[in-house]
């Protein structure tokens, strides 16, 4: 068990260091690509100065000991966002799948509104929103919305039949039908749609704040490439992944616990 | 308490498939009727009709009295595949009608106890449904009809999918909680011996559209248990049923 564990992280950590110590080799000098590019040690060293770095009064580079405001920003803007399209996507995608009203009435409009991209929608919300905080966090709900709502309505719409009698059989009102059935019938499903959902939401809040905001990974990732500050650039495509590859990962613990009835089912049959 | 009354009763499913045609039946109170007939000819839309799941077509059909609109807890129906939520663990399951219906936890609880108990399951409260065998899972889903102290039990092939030892010992279950309760029963089932086993009357059944062409009275004595089936009260039912299917046959 230990030893298989440790041999999947060795595997998996096998491509990470050959890329890395292929791009130091290829390097002179610290750098690579006629200078356009630093090395890893560079970006090392960039990247401690910026997570850990004092800024003095006399300090002019923004790009010392910012780090974890630079994060905080992102992650906060994505996890409000996010929250927002789990509070509209999850309910809308229930009634949808359980209604054919509701289902007739709203899904076209989703199905239409949904190849608009998110990057469509920045003039809007810049127009609305200015240079705001909710300007981003707009664009990251928009982003999680529609895999969270389509993945809800497949859940609730494949619902097994004998469910939902045996639970009418039993004197549930709709509402219960709704809570206690479609809900945690679809529960898989909606795990799919939150970990699509926050990927583009990851996605969502990186190109807002290269334009729509001042802060957070993304503002620093266009702002240090403006200065050539390439360094930093890496840097943060690598934090970014980072917590993307977090947030992902807490997903996963949380469907395994919440879904622990399916594990059970998927490996004894 | 527990009568059902179908008369002249006709479904016609989308598509227009007939499922039924004029069927006229009655199950009397506390009688336990078992109904027989090849598979398609209709005896599970029957069961769906007065469990409400299903909307009639024409005739009219009743329970005690009254015409029967939605499903609820008066008809506890127990369905072949068990049907379970697999979300929820025994314990849950069978508290499942109580709590919706906000039924008092005083009231429920000692009952839905003494139920698990009867049923041989008060060690797997806490088991999930995927972590039981065929023959609990059944269990479970007569013990969560019970709970609800049904005025009528409906059960589609409840025993179908279980393997012949299993199915015995759930039909002497049957048959013990039954001569104590005393509930009305319908049961629906492919299986000759059965139907004689457990029931009061059997009605056979034939396929496209579906119809009861034979109501017969079992007069054998009761308590009933697994020794019924070989005794020769048994066997004179079984030919005479077995005669009725074949001929049946014969006739399309
Ligand atoms: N929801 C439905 N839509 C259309 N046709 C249906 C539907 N349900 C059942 N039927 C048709 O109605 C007829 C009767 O079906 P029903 O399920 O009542 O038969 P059954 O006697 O219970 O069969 P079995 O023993 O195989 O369970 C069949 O021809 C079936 O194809
Ligand atoms: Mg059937």
């Amino acid at each position: 068990m230990t030893s298989s564990r440790t041999k999947r992280w060795l595997l998996a950590v096998v491509l990470p260091i050959a890329a890395v110590a292929l791009w130091q080799a290829a390097g002179t000098d610290g750098s690579l690509a006629g200078g356009a590019l630093p090395t890893p040690d560079r970006v090392w060293t960039a990247w401690i100065t910026w997570a850990f770095g004092h800024a003095g009064p006399m300090t002019l580079s923004p790009y010392v000991g910012s780090w974890a405001g630079a994060v905080g920003h992102s992650a906060e803007r994505v996890a409000k966002g996010f929250a927002v399209a789990i509070l509209l996507g999850v309910p809308l995608g229930v009634l949808i799948g359980w209604s054919r009203i509701v289902s007739a009435m709203v899904d076209p409009s989703i199905q239409w509104l949904r190849p608009v991209p998110i990057t469509a929608w920045l003039p809007i919300s810049l127009a609305i929103f200015g240079i705001r905080d909710f300007g981003a966090i707009f664009l990251i709900t928009i982003g999680a919305f529609y895999p969270i709502v389509i993945n809800t309505t497949q859940g609730a719409r494949d619902v097994e039949k004998n469910w939902i009698r045996a639970a009418l059989m039993m004197g549930a009102q709709p509402l219960d039908i709704l809570r206690r059935v479609v809900l945690p019938a679809a529960l898989p499903s909606i795990f799919t749609g939150l970990r699509i959902g926050l990927g583009i939401g990851w996605t969502a809040v990186i190109v807002a704040e290269m334009v729509a905001v001042k802060s957070g990974l993304g503002y620093v990732l266009w702002d240090a490439y403006y200065v050539g500050r390439m360094d930093i650039v890496i840097a943060d495509m690598v934090s970014i992944g980072l917590f993307g590859f977090i947030s992902d990962w807490a997903i996963v613990r949380l469907e395994l616990w919440a879904l622990n009835w399916r594990r059970l089912q998927s490996f004894n049959q | 308490m527990g009568t059902i009354q179908f008369s002249s009763v006709c479904k016609t499913y989308h598509g227009g498939v007939l499922a039924l045609e004029n069927v006229d039946f009655t199950v009397g109170e506390g009688e336990f009727v078992a109904l027989l007939g090849p598979s398609g000819c209709g005896k599970s839309t029957l069961l769906n009709l007065i469990a409400g799941f299903e909307k009639l077509s024409e005739g009219r059909m009743s329970f005690n009295g009254n015409p029967v609109t939605k499903p609820g807890p008066d008809r506890g129906v127990v369905f072949q595949e068990a049907s379970l939520l697999p979300w929820l663990n025994v314990w849950e399951n069978v508290v499942f009608g109580p709590k919706v219906q906000n039924i008092a936890r005083d009231d429920y609880e000692p009952r839905a106890r003494e139920i698990l108990r009867v049923m041989g399951l008060e060690k797997f409260h806490e088991a999930l449904p995927v972590q039981l065998s065929g023959g609990m899972r059944q269990r479970v889903g007569i013990a969560r009809a019970l709970v609800m102290q049904p005025k009528a039990l409906l059960m589609d092939e409840p025993f179908g999918a279980l393997d012949a030892q299993t199915r015995l010992s759930m039909q002497e279950l049957l048959l013990d909680i039954w001569q104590t309760l005393k509930t009305t029963v319908l049961f629906v089932t492919h299986d000759i011996d059965e139907a004689i086993l457990l029931a009061d009357r059997v009605c056979v059944m034939t396929a496209r559209p579906g119809r009861i062409t034979r109501d017969i009275r079992i007069d054998i004595p009761r308590p009933r248990s697994i020794d019924t089936l070989t005794t020769g009260d048994f066997t004179t039912y079984k030919a005479m049923i077995m005669a009725e299917m074949r001929g049946l046959h014969a006739h399309h």
